[in-house]
Parts: structure tokens; sequence; C-alpha cells
């Protein structure tokens, strides 16, 4: 077979044409990566979103005497089913505490229940028609409104859905956190220096080695299954209590925290290790004073990241029990508590529409706070990189 | 509460043998330099080695005593120990202010303790593997003693029924089935699932990052991809449930096809978007690492730059690519929040992804968040399924790290 | 210098830290999952409306909670515990010999469980035989145990509408199927000669389709797939009458009162169990206790009858009220 030059030059053609799709095809695979992450934010700002929007309703409270027992009485009846119990129950203790409210009356905005929140934002709702209409009739009339959430900012969980917040679920973050960081961040640069700056190249270093980088690519729920194993039911810890949780995290941040630190480590310049031992510094005081200080915005940029990343973690959290139902967050490191992402696993199994919308808003809320971590560490990073 | 107001005494009495131990240790070398000795070690240093040989030993026998208290089991009332502790205390508070002579050397003394510190520390990661290994296999075995082991691994049927029974406090457990079979049928389904979004997409990407992309869309889109990895998986698993599985649901009913809501499918694709950035963040640097040589020989002959990626480069870069991709296929078989939420819970062995399956981690959660005691088979086994999970994944790993260093030899790359 | 006053501030914020781990006067409360939802919706109610700390409350299932109720008194034992079934003797004779002896009975309510369907279909009648044939896994043919080779209503029994089985019912994990389990199933099998015993294995051949924790969800099924049934607890049927209606179970229907006057076979009663002697340690408990009994939560009108829970007749919550604000101390005898 012979090939002519136009035989060869459509080869060359059909060759070249190959080759662009390829980058098409490429450039594309990339583009729909990207169009997931588009996709999926714009899902959940859209689902989220509305959570942050709440209804109210103005209503006269009268502070009668049948009230200081049933707070129902301090209401017009045919208000009861449309504004929210959490509102109602209250009243009598309000007014135990201050005897002198009774007989008085006010006017203020309450919490709507959720099945008219839902309405107005027109989601499901199980409002008869007959309540549909008086509550568009208050809208008219300006009595009902939509406002900005702060319930949900400052409350807990809630088994009566407009009064479900975050709050407790992020003081039970925070405490774990503490606890998480409290033991990673010491115990992972301790191993980190020792592995680059004191260990001998032998058989026992390089098992720990392997060890770390297989730690790290361990399913989170075994360590869950560590936790409830060695620290609940061996060693005693109080079972979904922050200790618990923060130290099964603490576990699983571990090696992020050491590979990162190692890195850290290794990119100060072995001169100013070689100029501080000329002085006649011990290893440590090299270590100490030179090297770690030169590392430490890079340790703290792997701890941050180490630390955004226990923060979303759910799966060892619910086995050792951190899926806790938390009204009020206490600050305290051996009780119960809930964490973040623990508190939107909770809410995606209740039944209720309005929890949907929650749920969608506790992402939202600990998306920004990820997001603002990471940024922050990667701010660090570029603030305090150093070119040798 | 009084066991923390002790604890609480203790720390508040060891603090301040601490600062003790510092003053003393540091007047006393002080005091014998200013009288014209020489001495080894700077007055600080003699300070830090009295305080750190005062609290060492205490605190360690306090652990000590606290860990043989829970083994063993011993009746040693709190008290007692930290009352041995601080007695402790003492004695290495007035040891070692001894020790505070001119032809001691405390700095040495010091590092070597202080190298103990650091390599006791460096064991941790190694007891955490331990404390993994140990805790599930000593309760899978008291699994495997109720349950036979050949049965768990090829049984094709998984009723735990009648233990929840026994559990619930009625029955005597007999007849449970415990056959892991369809549990890990359908962790297979949905990794494959995984795998089949994933390492297209993240090995495409991959490429074009390394070959074909300026330099500025290669600074802002490998963090957007980092992006997808670090969002929580729990937030993926209610996309999965809520938006993604009615989406696939409808898709399957305009093809005449009959979905489950809580179909394989679902989970499958969102883990698999999950899984992009792993894939596509190492096997970028694989195809980095590829020596230029190689382009530039290929080139040299007359290839198109597609045929060097496809002939050339990605073949060099396949066992860092099979490594990237067997570190997904391990994190997508462990991956947990995205099945709880979105698989189903019926184990279920068919190859119909429309259809709802189980997956083991789903089962671990439920078995360990449900109705029924610790002691109870059902429970038990989610032990036996974690020892099962853990050996795939362990193995898994090895081998992924065995192939990153066989390329790594190979091509002489150190940034791997 | 400034070294070893940082050391020192930082190991005494530690041990403050450390130190505030407080005394107690948080109720605990664990046990069992179906009494969960009322119990937690009274215990955020307990602390939001008396000022008291909301108590911790924790699904541990009814057996898991009695063992952890009766392991002994004090710190870190809880102070109640829910169980959807009563106390046995042996759980009884096990709190005695950890130091237990001072409970007081509470039974608030009851729960049934129903078989729904949508409402485009007729009601039908059931027995509890005819559920057991349908959802075992064994089933006595001829007078031989065979699998369960059963795939349409009308094969059971011809009086039966002429529909294919297709069952939607809780995981093993979930309070409902225990009680399926032991009501319908343990109850029909000891009335058929082919069991020596209660048979409660389910058929996992597709016909029975472990649907998930969420009842709604089950809900939801039933109306896009009309042929089949559901098994859920009753309050999922209230809401939502307007979609579905529920078999009758040996000739009854699932209305509260048949349920709680035990006319329905398929209810069970709901328990909790107040351990006396931490009531000097734990000073909300009785408060707690009382709130739960008193009609605005267990009553006609009563909050926990709008999430689910089935209201005892007037004079035996009454009589059980009295039974709770006298604080008998309940002996084995009651429970024989």
């Amino acid at each position: 077979m012979s090939h002519t030059f136009d035989d060869i030059s459509q080869q060359l053609k059909h060759r070249h044409r190959k080759s662009t799709r390829l980058k098409w095809i490429t450039m594309g695979s990339l583009g729909l990566a990207g169009l997931f992450l588009v996709l999926f934010f714009a899902d959940m700002l859209n689902k989220g979103l509305p959570a942050f929007q709440q209804a109210y309703i103005q209503v006269e409270i009268n502070y009668n005497e049948e009230a200081e027992t049933d707070g129902r009485q301090a209401f017009d009846e045919e208000l009861i089913p449309i504004i929210s119990r959490t509102m109602v129950r209250v009243i009598p203790m309000e007014l135990r505490n201050n005897p002198d409210m009774i007989g008085t009356s006010t006017n203020e905005w309450v919490l709507a229940t959720s099945e008219v929140d839902q309405y107005l934002k027109g989601h499901r709702s199980s409002l008869s028609p007959e309540e549909r209409a008086a509550i568009d009739e208050r809208v008219e009339a300006g009595q009902v409104d939509m406002r900005f959430n702060t319930t949900f900012f400052t409350n807990g969980d809630s088994k009566i859905a407009e009064y479900a917040g975050i709050l407790s679920a992020v003081i039970g973050t925070v405490m774990t956190m503490i606890v998480t960081l409290a033991i990673s961040f010491p115990i992972g640069v301790m191993t980190a220096v020792y592995l680059e700056e004191f260990a001998p190249d032998n058989r026992f270093t390089q098992a720990i080695e392997i060890n770390i980088n297989n730690l790290a690519a361990i399913p989170s729920i075994l360590f869950g299954l560590l936790g409830l194993a060695i620290f609940i039911n061996f060693f005693g810890v109080p079972r979904s209590s922050p200790l618990a949780g923060g130290m099964t995290l603490a576990l699983m941040t571990l090696p992020v925290i050491i590979i990162s630190t190692r890195a850290a480590l290794r990119s100060v310049p072995d001169s100013i290790r070689h100029a501080a031992f000329g002085v006649g510094c011990s290893r440590w005081q090299v270590v100490r004073d030179h090297v770690l200080p030169l590392a430490m915005p890079g340790i703290m940029t792997g701890s941050i990241i180490g630390l955004a990343q226990a923060m979303g973690e759910t799966a060892p959290l619910i086995i050792v029990g951190m899926v806790a139902f938390i009204p009020d967050a206490g600050v305290s490191f051996t009780e119960a508590a809930t964490v973040m992402p623990a508190q939107i696993f909770t809410w995606s199994g209740e039944p209720e529409q309005a929890f949907v919308e929650k749920t969608a808003g506790g992402i939202l809320v600990l998306l920004t706070i990820l997001i603002s971590l990471n940024a922050f560490a990667v701010v660090l990073r570029k603030k305090f990189e150093r070119r040798w | 509460m009084q066991t923390n107001q002790l604890l609480l005494i203790f720390c508040a009495a060891l603090l301040l043998l601490g600062l003790l131990a510092f003053f003393a240790g540091r007047s006393k070398a002080t005091r014998i330099r200013s009288a014209g000795t020489a001495m080894f070690a700077q007055p600080d240093q003699y300070a830090w080695f009295t305080v750190l040989s005062t609290a060492g030993p205490a605190l360690l026998v306090s652990a000590l005593g606290a860990f043989v208290l829970l083994l063993m089991g011993a009746n040693i009332p709190t008290l007692y120990l930290l009352a041995a502790s601080l007695v402790v205390a003492a004695i290495g508070l007035l040891v070692s202010l001894n020790q505070v002579k001119p032809d001691f050397h405390a700095r040495q003394a010091m590092e070597r303790v202080i190298r103990m510190i650091l390599a006791s520390a460096a064991l941790i990661s190694i007891f955490t593997t331990f404390g993994i290994l140990f805790s599930i296999i000593s309760e899978a075995v008291r699994f495997f003693k109720m349950h036979s082991f050949w049965e768990f691994i090829t049984g094709t049927t998984w009723s735990p029924g009648a233990s929840f029974l026994a559990a619930a406090g009625r029955g005597d457990g007999g007849g449970a089935e415990f056959g892991s079979v369809p549990l890990f049928a359908g962790t297979f389904m949905i990794t494959a699932i995984a795998m089949l979004v994933a390492v297209p997409v993240g090995l495409l990407s991959a490429i074009y990052m390394s070959e074909y992309a300026p330099s500025k869309v290669r600074t802002v889109a490998k963090p957007v991809l980092e992006v997808l990895a670090g969002i929580p998986t729990v937030v993926y698993g209610f996309f999965a449930a809520i938006t993604v599985a009615p989406l696939i649901v409808t898709l399957a009913g305009f093809l005449g096809l009959d979905a489950s809501y809580n179909n394989a499918l679902a989970p499958g694709i969102v883990m698999g978007i999950m899984i992009i950035p792993f894939i596509s963040s190492l096997s970028d640097d694989v195809i980095n690492s590829v020596p230029d040589t190689m382009r530039q020989g290929s080139l040299a002959l007359g290839m198109t730059k597609g045929e060097t990626i496809r002939d050339v480069v990605v073949p060099a870069a396949l066992p860092g690519i099979i490594s990237a991709s067997l570190l997904g296929v391990s994190r997508a078989m462990g991956e947990t929040m995205i099945v709880v939420m979105a698989a189903g819970m019926r184990p279920n062995l068919t190859a119909n992804p429309l259809e709802d399956m189980t997956t083991v981690t789903v089962r671990i959660v439920a078995a360990l968040t449900g109705d029924q005691e610790f002691e109870s088979a059902e429970t038990l086994s989610a032990f036996a399924l974690g020892l099962v999970l853990f050996a795939v994944t362990l193995v898994l790993n090895l081998v992924s790290v065995l192939m990153i260093r066989r390329f790594r030899e190979k091509y002489r790359v150190n940034n791997l | 210098m400034n070294r070893i006053l940082k050391t020192t501030v930082l190991a005494a914020a530690v041990m403050s830290v450390a130190g505030v781990a407080q005394a107690r006067d948080q109720i605990r409360i664990v046990g069992s999952s179906t009494v969960y939802p009322f119990a937690s919706y009274v215990t955020e109610e307990f602390g939001a409306t008396t000022g008291n700390p909301t108590p911790v409350i924790e699904s541990t299932g009814s057996g898991g909670g009695l063992r952890l109720f009766c392991n002994g008194v004090g710190e870190g034992t809880p102070d109640i515990t829910n169980a959807s079934r009563r106390m046995k003797v042996v759980e009884f004779e096990r709190c005695a010999e950890n130091g237990v002896t001072d409970i007081t009975e509470a039974k608030i309510g009851s729960d049934g469980i129903v078989m729904g369907q949508s409402n485009t279909n007729d009601v039908v009648a059931l027995t509890r035989e005819d559920i057991f044939k349908a959802v075992a896994a064994m089933v006595p043919v001829d007078g031989e145990l065979v699998e369960n080779p059963y795939t349409n209503w009308s094969e059971i029994d011809s009086s039966l509408p002429d529909r294919e089985i297709s069952i939607y019912g809780p995981p093993t994990t979930s309070g409902t199927r225990d009680a399926f389990e032991e009501l319908v199933m343990e109850s029909a099998s000891e009335e058929m000669d082919a069991y020596e015993e209660g048979y409660t294995d389910i058929r996992s051949d597709g016909v029975y389709i472990d649907a998930g924790e969420n009842d709604n969800l089950i809900v939801q099924r039933l109306s896009e797939d009309t042929g089949a049934f559901g098994i859920f607890g009753y309050s999922f049927l209230e809401e939502n009458l307007n979609t579905l209606n529920a078999a009758t179970i040996d000739g009854v229907a699932p209305e509260a009162e048949a349920i709680s006057s035990g006319d329905y076979p398929v209810a069970r009663s709901l328990w909790f169990y107040v351990k006396n002697q931490h009531a000097d340690d734990v000073p909300p408990l009785y408060d707690y206790v009382d709130m739960f009994m008193s009609d605005m939560m267990i009553g006609d009108d009563g909050y926990l009858r709008d999430i689910g829970l089935i209201v005892l007749p007037e004079d035996e919550r009454e009589e059980w009220r009295q039974a709770v604000a006298d604080r008998t101390t309940m002996s084995a005898d009651v429970l024989k």
C-alpha cells in the first residue's frame, strides 16, 4: 500500500482533529466538575436561604389570671392554631415571675407556626383552606410579616420546627473542637518533630511513617468503633459528650496534622539548623527556638485544614452517640452535646416539611464556617509563605 | 463529684510543686554559680530539669494507676492513688534538687527526656491503629462465637430478625442469619457507580489541568475542585437524598423504568462527585512528574499532542493513576453518611442500580444506633463488618502505596 | 521567666476547664425509642417552662434502658427509664439486687400499629394470622413448614382481595418493628399448631420491603404504590386520613378508643419508671414526672396526643396519676 501525499495529509487532519477533540473532552470534564459544584451550591442556597426568614404574627397578649395556669388563655382563640406553641407555653412562667403583669396586655410580634411559615413561603403545608384564607387576610392587614430568623441562631434544637435553632450545635462543635485541637495539635506536632528532627532512620521510624499514612486513609466510621469500644465502653468516658467525640476526632485529625507539620518542618532550610548547631544549641533548642517558629505558619495552616475536616465529620460521632437532642446547650465537656453536622443529620430525618429548610439552612451555616476556615488557612499560607 | 474535686486539688498541688521545683532549682543553681563555680548548664535549665522530674514521674504514676484501675478492675481508691503520685512528685523534687550540681549535664538530661516524650507522642499513632484493630477484633470475635465466620462471609441472607427480639428482652436469638454478601454487593455496586463518575471526570480534568490549561486557569481550578473534597459528607448525603434521588426517580419514570427512592444510583453519583478531587489532584501531580523529555521525544517523532498524552504520558503515569483510583475506591467503600442518608436499608442482592440496596457502613450505623443492647448479635455484627471493611481498605491502601512508590522509583521524583 | 509564667497560666487554664465538670441537677433519662419522641417533647417543654435545665434523654431501647436503670443507685445511673413494655420480674429482681429498690411505675398511654394502605382501596378485614402468613419466612402448608409461597392476598384467604402482597415496613432496628413482631408475629404463631413457640422471622424475598426508620416515607410510598400495605404507628394514620385507610385487624378498626382500651390487638402500653432514690440528689425529678403525667401532656387535649400518643381512658389515667403523685413504690406482685 502506497501512501500518497493526499492520503497522509488526510490522515494528519484526522489525527489533529482527534487531538483537538481530546483537549475539548478534558476541558469539558473540568467544566463538568465545576458544573457539579455550581449546581450543588445553587441547590443548597435555593433550599436553605428561606430558613433565614421566618413568619411572625402581630398579636395582642392579655395577661389575665387564667393565663397563669394555661398560657392559651392569653391569646385570642383563633390565634392558637397559627402562633407557635413556644410563645404560649412560657406565659405562665413569665406571669409567675412577674405577678404585677397580670391584668395588662401588650401588642407583640410573635413566632407563627411552621405551617404558616411554610404556607407563606409557598411550600407544602397542612393548613386548611379556611386557615389559609385567614392568614391571607392577616397578611393584607399587615399583621403577618416575614422577618430575619434570629431564633435560628439563638436557640438550640426543638421538636417544634419554627423554634429549632443551631446554637446548641454550634456550642457543641466549639467544645468538641477544643478537645480535638487540645489533643491532636500537641501530639501531632510532637510526632512530626520527632520524625523529622530526632528519629533515627530505622525500622521503627519507617513503621510509624507507614502507619500514619495508613491511618489517614482508614474510613472514619472505624474511628467511631474505636471511640465506642475504647473510650466509652472501656475508659468510661460519658457517651455523647464533647470529650468522647473530641477524642475520637482527635485521632482522626492526627495524621492530617502530622503530615502537614512534617511538610512545614521540611521546608525550613538546613542552613538554619546548621547555624544554630554551630553556635552550640542542643537539638531541642534548635527545634524550639529556630525551626518551629519558622515552620509555625505552615503548621497552623495544616491544623486549620485538619480542624475544618474534623468539623464536618459525622459518622464517627453518630457511633459515639453525639446525635442527642439538645434544646439548651451547656458549656461542658462531659455532658451530652451535639455538633453541627450531627444536627443536620438529625434534622434531615425529621418528617416535617419545615425541617427540610432547617437542614439546608444548617448546611449553609456549616459551609460558611468551613469555607471561611479554609480561606483563612489559604490567606495565612500566602501571607507567611517564605521562599528560601 | 468528689472525684472531680480530688482531681482539682491534685492538679493544684502538682502545679504548686512544679512552681516550687522551678524556683528552688533555679535559686540553687544561681547560688552555686554566683559562688563562682563553673556549671555545665544554665540555671533555667536546671530549673526546668527539676520541674520535669517532679511532675513527670508523678503524672506517669497517676496515669499508670488509673490504667491499672480500669484494666484490672483493681480497687485502689482514687484518693490513695493521687496521694501516692504526689509523694512521688515530692521525692522527684528532692532527688532532682540534689542533682543540681556543677558537674551535672542538665541540658543533656532534658534533651533525653524530651526525645522520649516526642517518641512516645509518635507512638500514639501506632496505638491508634492497634486500638482500632483491638476494639474491632475483640468484639468481632464475640460475634463469630455466635455465628460462624464462613456463614458470615459467604451467606447471602442478612436477616438479623430474631436476634433483635433477644435484644429487646424476648426470644433466644435463634434463627438469625448474618450472611454479609448482599451488604458487600451493595457496597461494591455503589462504589462502582462512584468510580464510574469519578475516574473519567477526575482523570480527564487532571489531564486538562496539567497538559493544556494556562497557569491562570490552573491556579483557579485546582482550589475550586478541592472545595468538592471539603464539603462535609453529611451535606452530600442530604443533597443525594433530597435532590438527586427524586430526580433519578423522575428520569427513570420518563424512560418507563421503576426506580426506588433509595436507589443505589443517587448515592453512587454523589459519592463520585465527592471523590473527583481525590483522583484529579493525585493524577495531576503524577502527570506533572512524568519527565518532559518523554513528551518532547514523542512530539519530535511527529505524534500529535493528543497522541502523546494518550500513548506516552498516561501510560507512564498509569501506576500513579491506578494508585489514586484505589485510594478513591477505599474512600468510597468506607464512606458512611452519603449512603446512610440516601441508600436503602434492605439487604438486596441485585444488579439493578435503580433498586434500593444497603451497604456495610449503613448496617454498622444502623446496628449501633438502633434499639438494641450492646451484647446482642446484631450490634456485634457491626464490628465484624468493620473488621472486613478495615481489612479491605488496608489492602487497597497498601497496594496504592506500593504502586506510587514504584512510579516514584522509576522516574526518580521525590515530591509524591 | 516569661516562659514559666506562660506555662503556669496554661496549666491553670487546663485545670480549671477540667474542674468545670459540675454537680448534676439535670435529669437523665434513657429507654425505649417508641417513647422517645414523647419524652423528648416533655423534656423540652420542661426545660422551657420551668427554668430547670432540660433533661438529657437518650434512646437506648426498652431492654437497654432497663438494664442501665437497674445498674444501681447514684451518680452515673439514669433517673428514669422509658419502656414500651412493662418491666419484667427478672428485671425487677436485678434492680433490687443492685440496690434499686424504690421505683415508681407510670403508664402514660398506648401506641398502636396499623396496616395502612392508600384510601383508593376499600378497607380490608385482616386477621393477625393473615398478616402472619403474608410476612413470615416459613409458613405451614398442609401441616409442614415451608418457605412462604404466598404472593397474593387471595391465596391466603379467598375472601381477601386479589392483590399482590407488598408490604412496606420498619427495619429491624426500629421500635415499631419490635412491636410488630411481638404483637402480630409472635402472638399469631403461638396460636398456630405448626409452631412450638413464637415465630418472628420475616421473609426476605422482597415482599416485605424494609422502608427505613422514616414512617413518613412509608406513608408517601403508599400513595404512589396503591397496591401495597404499610406498617406504621397509629399517629401517622391519624395524620394522613385524607390519603390512607387502615385494615381492621381481628375485626377491630384501629381507632384511638379501641387501642387504648386494648380491643385493637396490635397495640401496646407505654411506660416509664422513676428511681425515687434519686429524688434528693436530682431535685427537679418529680417536677418532670408530674409534668409528664399532667393532663396538659397526656390528657385528652394534651400535647402528646398531637404527636401521636394514644391517651388512656380518663379513669385509668387518673388512677396512674394518683399512684405517681403518691410516689408509690412498685412491688414485684404487680408484674406477675
